[in-house]
């Protein structure tokens, strides 16, 4: 019998930082960027990459790799992430594009980045956590 | 977000792998040695070490590799939250100068965050 699940009426941004994909609101992804050599930020986590300057703004890079499953994932491209208190680049190996989500958006865990983290869901056939974009500024900026 | 503001007088030091900018006035001695300076490299996760110090009116001492006087005005861009949270408080922008981002941090401030960090004695 065939499960229905069902479909987000919101357009995601679906990309892939090593083999977990990753899906976050097409309103809040401004756009995708390759970024130059990166300054580092004084006591900064290891996930935080760190900055770079676009458009007159200070960006912060997060190796999502990194910061959700401990392991480092090489890439010069990211997600632009927009929100009104300020803009994350979550790095991306793979981006997919535009497309809906099905399935639920619950917390992926307890603790953590992964409350941030939403699902289980799937963009076509790929299970995608969904991110919560003003939860994740506020894990990283504020460590809720 | 705020527009940039330009600041003048400025110390751009290295720190291992790491850049780093004070405010001139805010230094008032420049030492050589770093046998009790709270080493800079310890934010950049390096082993602890320095070749000059910077000596607060305070008392206060951040070792740092190498550094060079800059009198001229640059902008400083506001620092994203979430830096501001790493450098527990001390960052106040990102100055623009050379062609590339200088984290802007406040001298005491940024003492007292190396100290946070287990680098007195250093």
């Amino acid at each position: 019998m065939a499960v229905h699940e069902p479909e987000t009426r919101q357009s995601y941004l679906v990309f892939a930082c090593g083999s977990s994909w990753y899906a976050v609101p097409a309103e809040s992804a401004a756009e995708v960027v390759t970024f130059p050599e990166l300054t580092r930020v004084p006591g900064a986590p290891a996930h935080l990459l760190g900055v770079f300057a676009h458009r007159g703004e200070v960006i912060p890079v997060v190796d999502m790799g990194l910061l959700v499953a401990g392991v480092s994932q090489s890439s010069r491209r990211a997600v632009l992430v927009r929100l009104p208190r300020g803009t994350l680049a979550l790095t991306a190996t793979t981006v997919a594009g535009v497309s809906p989500v099905t399935g639920a958006l619950e917390p992926l865990g307890p603790t953590g980045v992964h409350v941030h983290l939403r699902g289980p869901a799937k963009s076509g056939p790929r299970d995608v956590a969904v991110i919560d974009p003003e939860g994740l500024f506020d894990h990283l900026s504020q460590g809720a | 977000m705020g527009p940039a503001s330009p600041v003048r007088g400025m110390l751009l030091c290295h720190a291992g792998s790491g850049r780093l900018a004070f405010l001139a006035h805010e230094v008032l001695a420049i030492a050589a040695g770093a046998e009790v300076a709270t080493s800079a490299r310890l934010a950049f996760r390096a082993p602890a070490g320095a070749s000059r110090v910077l000596v607060s009116p305070t008392g206060g001492a951040v070792g740092v590799d190498a550094l060079e006087i800059d009198a001229e005005a640059h902008p400083v861009l506001p620092a994203p939250p979430v830096a501001v949270r790493a450098s527990g408080g001390s960052l106040r922008g990102f100055v623009l100068a050379r062609g590339v981002l200088w984290p802007l941090v406040g001298l005491v401030e940024f003492e007292r965050f190396l100290r946070g960090l287990g680098g007195e004695g250093t």
